[in-house]
């Protein structure tokens, strides 16, 4: 706006294009990470083109060419992104729409549809990232756009920027209170009107395959995975393991594939339970991160045959919460189904050969199946083994390599081995991803759990007791599983975030940071029914339902309505500044009671005498007042003085 | 605000049919507003105005503008998406939105509510040109009025701002199709802010006429033959040969006779008398244009008494019932020129 040249040589409507430029602008820059470049291209040559047209008062593109263009891009979206569907594509769409609006600006009309185009972009932005941070940033164009929009109707030109800021800013706070009760109010609905299209949008995560490296790769993230807040008390640390995907199928370097069938089964508990609410980080999968064995789950939630939670609603891509109860410990006591056994069995052939040599020596030495775990563990832990999250890169055939060569392996790499040497000697056995540990928030009480937190365990069958988790890091860096990855990894190794939690000013600052946020999660974003039952049985009410709802949301915008009615009435309200006239009028008033009114066509001169005529008894007074009213009002020299004389004659006077 | 006032100032009957479709349809919803039923049961409802009249709140209508019915389909849209995604932070933008809509509905009812409405007359107009009623409209509050205006179906004025304990002065335009007194049937006060969204009006009856005299037909008919008179600066009627000394100015005199040179002596205004041989002066009579229809005479005379005041000739007027005596001066012309108006009219025109 700064850069136009001479101010006169700017027509209204370029005056106002500048305002919608901007707005559209900052409503714009949180889509620029997930637009395609051509776009925002377009866009800015758009913009260029608009405002060239204007400074040298060219004509705009001929409506041919503005078709054209407008088909080009409209393909383009849909040979970009492959439909016209979905967040993604609608936001191109409507970027696209806006710049080439833009192009045929020439009336106010024109220019409010596109700050409508930009306050859809706003809300799209929302569908993309609901951060706490973004919120002062996303208010603050709603009001940009909002004085746009007072601007771009303005006819008269001479309102000053600060009071078109102001005003709307203020209708911005008198709209406030009612769109929060709004808010509060509506019926959530649970469920989705449509279908909601998936993101193709890569987030960082676990994957529903693992090759070595994999974790390691994701434990250079600080990004959060999921948070968890219990209802009594947490889990010791060592039993802190969330379960995401569970995987059988080897072909000797990369684990693939939870089972592809669905057997139900029956899970009993051992030892304590415990409650919570695990609110996840969209993810993009259908995947719930549940503490270990996940004993109780809401209906939009299932349980696999590996005891894996998933929604059944799709994809997790917006902040979603459940309420769980979970075991870190199980049992199964019916006999593994057949189909299961030979999953949890099957080895690729003719790899990794001298791992399964191994395996097989070891399970011929060893008593039990469980001897000949706890003889792997041994091996792991006093043998030349080292943890370590830059392990060098393994051959073909990776168990073997990795056990008889590098030695040196993160999480998924003993992992891997140790369910392939169970497999190998005939125990069936599976490769359970997943995290590990979290960071307790104390100013929030809850687990914050952070894509660092990856890991991957494995899970053997022993006949007559079920599944059992056996962690072969734990046998290998048990500070890992007690410490978190801090403490398992030597001082040299590249760890996010250990400055940070090395320092305790920034600790408790991204803590109280994060505490923030999971307010901000739990209560806004989250907000949902339970929320609104929660807030009713505060105020007392135990019942609530549409009905319920209808009525308060009724309530609040008839007291809406009154209160701005009453309080706009009362701003507006004309205030007498003149005192004299003031005193004149309070003295009208007191003869007009007497029934004495003056007449429209009366001056005070004629008025005053008339009434001291009527008024014998009071008639010098009259007269005094009328001559220090007429010298106060048309006098050449008013004496102010005279002012209280005024009043104090007409105070005492009696009609 | 160019587009659609551009399109107001269009009788709307008479609408080309080229005319875009939304632009079409927001004339039918406007002409809806003023259909002649509802101006009736307004009329019946609300009498005539007082003048001064304090705009009550109840007075006022609102409706949505057709932005304002679009930005109501985009909040709509935008509802059904935070519903459907179940985005609590894009629902509260819609709410947001949404009340923020409201409050301007407030606001915009507000900037008319209160506002004192003067009417302040119309100068007289031809049969055929476009009279313009004056309205003043105060604010006597301690905030700023936006964007008020006054029309009717011929059109509305340019909005103005009216500043707090401010006044300004807008026009209402109605064509003045037959001499005789023009009655200003009502005019609208209306204002589109904050955002164009609502339009917010009230119908106003005021006692507001206009003196429209009759059209004066083309020239080309002589003017009866001049009356010379040689007497002196005995009576009115005088010439324009001899100076004979100056008088006070009063209102009405021709400027042409003002001494200036007495002005730029000593500060007041004088007037140049004349005495001379040569007193031209004419009498228009109704008689004289024996053969003409009512309105075809009153035009001929209109038409003498222009040229005549042009020229500063001195005239007289005879009809019917009326005498104007000999006279000069642009409140004789403008006396002459009423009577031509109200001829065999029965309105008389309005105390001033």
């Amino acid at each position: 706006m700064s850069g136009l040249p001479r101010v006169e040589a700017v027509s209204p409507l370029g005056r106002k294009l500048s305002w919608v430029i901007a707005g559209l602008a900052l409503a714009v820059v949180p889509h620029v990470p997930h637009l395609s470049l051509w776009i925002l291209v377009l866009l800015g040559a758009a913009v260029a083109a608009r405002i060239v047209t204007e400074l040298k008062g060219w004509a705009l593109p001929p409506k041919w060419l503005r078709i054209l263009i407008a088909f080009g891009a409209l393909f383009g979206v849909l040979a970009t992104y492959r439909t016209l569907n979905g967040v993604e594509a609608g936001t191109a769409l409507l970027v696209v729409m806006a710049g080439m609006k833009l192009l045929e600006t020439r009336s106010v009309r024109d220019l409010t549809v596109i700050v409508f185009l930009a306050y859809f972009a706003l809300f799209s932005g929302f569908l993309y990232n609901q951060e706490l941070l973004l919120l002062p940033y996303m208010l603050a164009t709603a009001w940009l756009l909002t004085a746009t929009l007072m601007r771009v109707h303005q006819t008269t030109l001479a309102m000053p920027i600060r009071e078109t800021a102001s005003l709307t800013g203020k209708m911005m706070v008198q709209a406030l209170p009612l769109a929060v009760l709004l808010f509060v109010l509506f019926p959530r609905l649970p469920g989705h009107f449509w279908s909601v299209p998936a993101r193709s949008q890569a987030t960082t995560g676990l994957d529903d395959e693992l090759s070595p490296g994999d974790v390691s790769e994701l434990s250079v993230s600080g990004a959060i995975a999921f948070r968890a807040k219990f209802a009594g008390e947490l889990p010791p640390p060592r039993e802190r393991y969330w379960r995401g995907p569970v995987l059988h199928d080897f072909d000797g370097r990369t684990w693939r594939r939870p089972l592809p069938f669905y057997i139900p089964q029956v899970v009993r508990p051992v030892g304590e339970t415990y409650r919570y609410r695990i609110t996840l980080e969209p993810h993009q999968r259908s995947w719930i991160f549940g503490l270990d064995v996940v004993t109780e789950w809401p209906t939009t939630a299932m349980r696999t045959s590996d005891l894996q939670l998933v929604t059944r609603r799709g994809a997790i891509s917006t902040l979603t919460s459940f309420d769980l109860e979970s075991a870190t410990h199980y049992a199964v006591e019916a006999p593994l189904p057949t189909a299961m056994r030979n999953a949890a069995l099957r080895l690729p052939q003719g790899r990794n050969p001298r791992a399964i040599e191994l395996a097989q020596s070891l399970r011929a030495s060893a008593a039990s199946d469980e001897a000949f775990i706890e003889a792997v563990l041994t091996m792991f832990r006093e043998q030349e083994f080292y943890y370590t999250l830059e392990p060098p890169r393994l051959e073909r055939d990776s168990v073997d390599d990795f056990l008889f060569n590098t030695r040196r392996g993160f999480c998924e790499h003993f992992a891997s081995a140790f369910t392939a040497l169970a497999r190998a000697a005939g125990i069936p056995a599976r490769v359970v991803t997943g995290y590990h540990g979290g960071e307790l928030n104390p100013m929030g009480g809850y687990l914050i759990v952070r894509q660092s937190d990856a890991h991957a365990w494995s899970e053997v069958w022993i006949d007559g007791k079920g599944w059992r988790r056996v962690d072969p890091t734990a046998a290998v860096a048990p500070e890992r599983i007690e410490g978190g990855i801090d403490a398992a990894l030597s001082a040299d190794e590249p760890v996010p975030g250990r400055l940070i939690r090395n320092s305790r000013l920034l600790s408790s600052i991204r803590l109280a940071w994060d505490a923030a946020n999971t307010f901000w999660n739990n209560q806004v974003i989250e907000f949902s029914e339970s929320q609104q039952r929660w807030l009713a049985n505060k105020i007392g009410l135990d019942v609530l339902g549409w009905r319920e709802l209808g009525v308060a949301m009724a309530i609040a915008l008839g007291a809406f309505f009154v209160i701005l009615t009453g309080y706009l009435g009362w701003r507006f309200r004309p205030r007498v500044r003149d005192p004299v006239r003031q005193v004149y009028e309070e003295l009208c008033r007191k003869f007009a009671k007497a029934s004495l009114p003056r007449y429209p066509h009366e001056g005070p001169i004629d008025y005053l005498n008339r009434l001291a005529t009527a008024n014998p008894k009071n008639a010098r007074d009259l007269s005094e007042a009328r001559d220090i009213y007429v010298g106060l009002r048309y006098g050449p020299s008013p004496n102010p003085s005279n002012l209280s004389r005024l009043k104090y004659i007409v105070n005492r006077l009696e009609a | 605000m160019s587009s659609t006032s551009s399109s107001h100032t269009a009788p709307t009957t008479a609408l080309p049919s080229r005319q875009p479709l939304s632009r079409r349809l927001r004339e039918r919803i406007r002409s809806f507003s003023l259909h002649p039923r509802i101006r009736r049961w307004t009329r019946k409802r609300h009498g005539i105005d007082p003048d001064p009249l304090t705009l009550p709140g109840r007075r006022i209508y609102i409706l949505p503008t057709g932005l304002g019915v679009t930005y109501g389909f985009m909040l709509f849209a935008m509802f059904l998406g935070a519903m459907n995604y179940g985005n609590n932070l894009a629902l509260g933008l819609a709410f947001l939105l949404g009340a923020l809509g409201l409050t301007a509905m407030h606001h915009s009812h507000r900037n008319l509510a209160g506002v004192r409405i003067h009417s302040a007359g119309c100068e007289p107009v031809f049969a055929g040109q476009i009279a313009r009623f004056r309205v003043a409209i105060e604010n006597p509050s301690p905030l700023p009025r936006y964007e008020l205006t006054v029309g009717n179906d011929v059109g509305m004025a340019q909005p103005e701002r009216i500043e707090p304990n401010g006044r300004t002065m807008l026009e209402v335009k109605l064509p003045a199709n037959k001499r005789g007194l023009l009655a200003l049937p009502y005019f609208e006060l209306a204002t589109r802010h904050p955002f164009g969204l609502f339009r917010a009006w009230s119908v106003l009856h005021p006692e507001l006429h206009c003196v429209v005299y009759p059209r004066p037909s083309a020239p080309g008919k002589p003017p009866p033959l001049l009356e010379t008179d040689t007497g002196g600066a005995q009576d009115l009627s005088r010439g324009d040969e001899d100076f004979a000394g100056l008088r006070s100015f009063h209102p009405g005199d021709s400027p042409s006779r003002i001494a200036w040179k007495a002005y730029a002596r000593d500060q007041s205004l004088q007037v140049k008398l004349y005495a001379g041989t040569e007193v031209t002066s004419h009498v228009f009579d109704w008689d004289m244009l024996a053969g003409l229809g009512v309105e075809a005479r009153l035009s001929q005379l209109c038409r003498w008494i222009e040229d005549a005041h042009a020229a500063g000739h001195a005239f007289g007027l005879k009809l019917p019932g009326t005498h104007i005596p000999t006279n000069v001066g642009a409140s004789h012309r403008q006396r002459c020129l009423t009577a031509l108006a109200l001829f065999q009219s029965d309105e008389r025109p309005a105390e001033s």
